[in-house]
């Protein structure tokens, strides 16, 4: 019908979320010290779970392996970044074949950059196994990852100084940074998702076999998401690096799968407004709860450590129980609806509870989607 | 030689094989892929701890009756009402409910690890058939073994079993024909209690400390034996198990030493290839209830 309508319409879903993140831009470049490092590492974490999302949210495979992408960003980055003379103090014994390692030295954008491509090197070599896998088994085989790359990092002694901290980054992000890549990161999700292969890979995640069925070769498009998700996610770990200057290995563990895990699944893992609403929302949680450890709020009665995580964990196992697609279903984010109510409307977060379904099985969030598969 | 080799290859088999058929029994029952058994695990391995200056025998009950407790609360307050959800949920619930219970040991009673000193009776070594074995072999061995008869009469003979079975095989259908679901997932619970406690009892013996974490490695051995042998058949898990022990024993002679730190890379691999070859597992039958 309008024209002009129909293109607000269809940009208004990353404008609103880019908006959405201005917030903790804003607040962290006018806050102290403590806030401008809460609001940095939270749009790092968007970063990491749009990127997330870009894989989970349009396949409807859940991963517990991302972290790994994380991780090797940030050791990219910490190799392409730190000075050189303090590189060849901390690596004096790399290995012959990688000696080369410590003579390197990049701009911070040049190092952001090659992490992102190192993080989608692993994913390019790792995609056929995605693309084969569905459910609970690519759940495992993403854990696994998770796995292997943590014990390369954490035994690599020589090359990764193992389970001593990587130190000595230039600090690089700053506020603006983070949000520049964190608004760049939704507007290429939201981006895959127009897309052919994202349209075709959110059929597949509505029903694999109809899909399969009309044409669509899901592990191809399945394996474009993981190594795209990757790259993101490579690029939040450059940013996490270059923002903290020191980093462990324990830090690309399990507790930080957790804490992307209970974002994702809380804002809604279908939605990329989900990814970005419950990234804000939990880091806003875990300062609180950090505050309250510290007995900031309560005049020195401190909680014992270990609360927040218990908290987090409640909340997760709350969500899951309560609304299993989040707060935001597969719902977007969206001032202006359409005019004409086509069955476009979109079922409430507390539909599926109980549906003893695939994990994908929620109807589409657009009445269009499949729509580039039926042209075929 | 020979035997004391084979008396510790094969504790370690049996024991590893104990903690593949925990993770695999509420898989089969539930579709849960249970990361929060390596915390039940850790809070049997507590109560050792804290039996410490008691009787051997007695910690052991204890240590029993808290893994139990543990699987039986985590049922009631997390698993019961997800009942019915795809396992991919399950599996995000029991990732929650395992840093719930490592959080709350942490700010409790076990902010570091703590020393276990080994019994003494464990540390001796006695000739068998002229060959010199440790106690703490034949403990792992006889334990391990003894629980996992225990486990198969359990599975093959008693009407709890043949519910068990009959719900690991069709949740739906069981029920249909009368096996209540609130009498048979708790149970499974329960029995999932004894074996990580059993774990938890030898895992103590052999390590001498307790700490927090300590569930991971355990829970991630069950996770890996349990796709290798198949996460359908307890029959096939077990054996998983056991092969897992054995081929990381042999990746351990065999791997040239400064390589032994990436063992778990190379099993890692190993559990990916099998997912994409033989989603079935190495062991079992065509039968595949994944995702």
């Amino acid at each position: 019908m309008n024209g002009l309508g129909s293109v607000i319409r269809g940009v208004q879903t990353p404008v609103l979320l880019v908006g959405l993140v201005l917030v903790p831009a804003v607040v962290g470049s006018l806050g102290d010290v403590t806030l401008t490092r809460v609001a940095t590492l939270a749009l790092i974490s968007v970063v990491f779970v749009v990127g997330l999302s870009v894989f989970s949210g349009t396949s409807g495979v859940m991963s517990f392996g991302h972290v790994a992408f994380m991780a090797v960003g940030a050791y990219t980055t910490a190799y392409l970044t730190i000075p050189v003379n303090l590189k060849q103090a901390l690596f004096s014994s790399l290995p012959e074949p990688l000696a080369w390692l410590a003579d390197v030295q990049s701009g911070f954008g040049v190092a952001v950059l090659v992490s992102g491509l190192a993080a989608g090197l692993i994913a390019v070599v790792t995609s056929p196994v995605v693309a084969r896998l569905s459910g609970l088994q690519s759940g495992i085989a993403t854990l696994a990852l998770l796995m292997i790359v943590n014990n390369v990092l954490s035994s690599w002694t020589d090359v990764t100084r193992g389970s001593s901290s990587m130190i000595g980054i230039p600090q690089a992000t700053t506020t603006w940074t983070a949000f520049g890549v964190a608004a760049a990161a939704i507007v290429v999700a939201w981006l895959y998702r127009r897309s052919r292969s994202g349209l075709q890979l959110q059929a597949s995640r509505e029903d694999y076999w109809a899909a399969e069925a009309s044409g669509i070769s899901v592990g191809r498009h399945r394996a474009i998401a993981w190594v795209l998700s990757g790259m993101l996610c490579g690029i939040a770990g450059s940013l996490y690096a270059a923002f903290l200057t020191s980093f462990n290995v324990n830090g690309f563990f399990l507790t930080a799968t957790f804490a992307f895990l209970v974002m994702i699944v809380l804002g809604g893992y279908l939605s990329l407004s989900g990814a970005v609403i419950g990234a804000l929302l939990v880091s806003t949680l875990q300062e609180v709860l950090r505050r309250l450890q510290d007995g900031q709020f309560t005049g020195g009665s401190a909680l014992p450590a270990g609360v927040a995580d218990l908290v987090l964990a409640a909340v997760l196992l709350v969500v899951l129980v309560k609304a299993p697609f989040g707060i935001m279903g597969v719902r977007e984010l969206a001032v202006l609806r359409r005019p004409r109510a086509t069955g476009a409307e979109t079922p409430g977060d507390d539909d599926g509870v109980g549906d003893g379904g695939d994990d994908g099985a929620v109807h589409s969030a657009r009445s269009d989607a499949p729509a580039p598969v039926a042209g075929r | 030689m020979i035997l004391e080799f084979l008396v510790s290859a094969i504790g370690l088999g049996a024991l590893y094989a104990l903690l593949t058929i925990g993770v695999a029994l509420l898989f089969g029952v539930l579709g849960l892929m249970n990361f929060a058994y390596g915390e039940i695990l850790m809070a049997a391995a507590f109560a050792m701890y804290l039996m410490r200056d008691q009787p051997w025998p007695l910690a052991v009950v204890v240590a029993v009756a808290l893994g139990v407790g543990v699987a039986v609360v985590s049922e009631k307050l997390a698993f019961h009402p997800l009942r019915g959800a795809d396992p991919v949920t399950l599996m995000i619930a029991s990732f929650a409910v395992s840093l719930a219970i490592q959080s709350v040991a942490r700010m409790s009673f076990l902010p570091r690890a703590q020393g276990v000193s080994p019994e003494p009776f464990l540390s001796q070594r006695i000739s068998l058939a002229g060959a010199e074995v440790s106690v703490l072999d034949l403990l792992t061995l006889g334990l391990c073994g003894s629980a996992l008869v225990a486990v198969a009469f359990l599975m093959g003979r008693t009407s709890l079993g043949i519910q068990l079975r009959a719900a690991a095989e069709n949740f739906q259908m069981a029920r249909n024909l009368g096996v209540k679901p609130d009498l048979v997932i708790p149970a499974a619970f329960v029995v999932v209690g004894v074996l990580a406690a059993i774990s938890a009892v030898v895992l103590v013996a052999r390590q001498g400390a307790v700490s927090a974490e300590m569930g991971l490695q355990p829970m991630l051995i069950g996770v890996v034996g349990a796709v290798l042998g198949g996460m359908t058949s307890l029959k096939g898990a077990a054996l998983g198990g056991f092969l897992l022990g054995a081929a990381t024993t042999l990746l351990e002679a065999v791997l040239p030493t400064d390589l032994i730190a990436f063992r778990d890379a190379v099993l890692f691999s190993a559990l990916i290839v099998v997912l994409v070859v033989r989603p079935q597992g190495l062991l079992s039958g065509a039968k595949v209830r994944v995702s």
